[in-house]
């Protein structure tokens, strides 16, 4: 086990000090790239604090469309699980096998709320 | 590229005093200008001795970024749709000179006249003395735009052009989504959706397909000239006001549908008037649908271009962050 400050906390503290301590005394030209910085590094944390939450769900969610028995994963076996689900259901989609499927738009917007709530939660106020 | 080695910009000097018919010229001034991912523009100042360009000079000299996107034209094809749309009484730069030599620069350039004023989308949604008076702004593009619309094909100065109506895109778009590594199911979802929403009948003009907030620039509050002329084609000419009423293109200003800077019928109204054309709501929300579609597929191909190592850069790794956000409007376009 790591020591603390944790990925999370580091995460923070640095985006801190680029935002509060450097932002400021950059040149005109550097500023977009340190707002860039900041902005790579709180989407990473947030990323990172989900953990595979979101994707499990996605995976429950997407066994349940294809009456597949529900089976939990985690890391790699889960995120390859959610690639190969995805390939079907986008092969669906487009060939017109799932036009009158009920339940596939509240899949996908919740799919694309949570990718939303971790690269810009702002994006879900508007 | 560095155009400022002095060998090049010898060379340079050397195209430009043989182009402008000129006695001398010298560069006082090169430096790459801000934006323009795909496309890199040089601010050019020149001293001209001699010839009808004689004094000093503020052109731009437009060339080739390193990776070109796949979509986009070369810049002597660029360089014709300038000369038709000036030609035309657009609001656009005047283009100078091409030059295919590839011992100047080692890339295909143009050069054009610099005009002056604001492009950023950040900064025209947000600060409102840039714009005094919107209604006249968003009338100044919507006639623009409707001039625009008027050139039809078949057009001499303009026959390199492909055609791309609703059904070519969503198959172009599709084509794309499968050179990806991931599948996409919500963006298959509203390329579906387009498919089953499809026009019947569609009418075919000289479109500009990048027609938005951040590509024109305004000076004094007025429309100066519409830039980034590189996606244009012929096609259904909604397509163009679905982009610039995409809420992806409207930076600051979310709640002005009109780029960002107006309200719809501040628009909608003078273009209609215009063009003759009629635009309903239903076709409204259709070209957002595939403005938002569209736009997702170059941010895909912009983060591929970072992931795959062609061109390592932030920017572009962000990009590719920004697809929930489009996903997401297509979901709600599209409820």
């Amino acid at each position: 086990m790591n020591d603390r400050p944790d990925a999370a906390e580091l995460l923070e503290i640095a985006r801190r000090t680029l935002l509060d301590q450097m932002l400021p005394r950059l040149p005109q030209d550097l500023r977009y790239s340190a707002l860039m910085i900041a902005n790579a590094m709180v989407i990473a944390a947030r990323e990172r604090a989900g953990g595979d939450a979101d994707a499990s769900a996605e995976l429950a969610r997407l066994q349940t469309f294809y009456d597949a028995p529900q089976q939990a994963l985690a890391g790699r076996a889960l995120a390859e699980a959610l690639i190969e689900y995805n390939r079907r259901l986008a092969a669906d989609i487009r060939a017109g096998r799932c036009d009158d499927r009920a339940g596939l738009r509240d899949h996908l917007e919740r799919a694309t709320a949570d990718k939303l709530r971790v690269s810009n939660p702002q994006a879900l106020k508007n | 590229m560095d155009l400022n080695a002095t060998d090049t910009r010898v060379r340079i000097e050397a195209f430009l005093r043989a182009v402008a018919k000129a006695d001398a010229v010298r560069v006082t001034r090169l430096e790459r200008m801000s934006g323009g991912a795909v496309q890199e523009n040089w601010a050019l100042d020149a001293e001209v001795t001699g010839g009808a360009h004689t004094g000093a000079q503020q052109w731009v000299l437009r060339t080739d970024a390193k990776a070109r996107v796949e979509l986009s034209l070369r810049r002597s094809e660029e360089f014709r749709i300038l000369q038709v749309a000036h030609a035309a009484g657009l609001q656009a730069p005047r283009p100078l000179w091409l030059c295919q030599e590839p011992d100047v620069t080692g890339r295909e350039f143009f050069v054009m006249q610099r005009l002056p004023g604001t492009a950023g989308g950040h900064r025209l949604t947000r600060d409102a003395a840039l714009i005094p008076d919107r209604t006249r702004l968003a009338r100044e593009l919507a006639v623009n735009l409707a001039r625009l619309h008027a050139i039809k094909p078949p057009h001499p100065g303009l026959n390199f052009l492909k055609t791309t109506l609703a059904r070519d895109d969503i198959a172009d778009y599709r084509a794309c989504l499968d050179r990806m590594r991931e599948p996409h199911p919500a963006l298959e979802w509203g390329l579906r959706w387009c498919e089953l929403n499809a026009p019947r009948d569609e009418e075919t003009t000289f479109i500009h397909r990048d027609y938005r907030t951040g590509n024109y620039l305004v000076h004094d509050g007025w429309l100066a000239g519409v830039l980034d002329w590189e996606f244009a084609a012929f096609g259904n000419p909604l397509e163009d006001i679905g982009w610039i009423f995409a809420k992806c293109w409207r930076f600051a200003g979310k709640h002005l549908p009109a780029g960002g800077i107006a309200e719809a019928a501040d628009f909608l109204a003078p273009y209609q008037q215009e063009s003759g054309r009629t635009v309903t709501a239903k076709a409204l929300v259709y070209w957002q649908v595939m403005a938002h579609a569209r736009w997702a597929m170059i941010a895909l191909q912009q983060a591929e271009r970072h992931r795959s190592g062609v061109e390592p850069s932030l920017e572009l790794a962000l990009t590719g962050r920004i697809v929930a956000e489009l996903e997401h409007e297509i979901m709600a376009l599209t409820r």
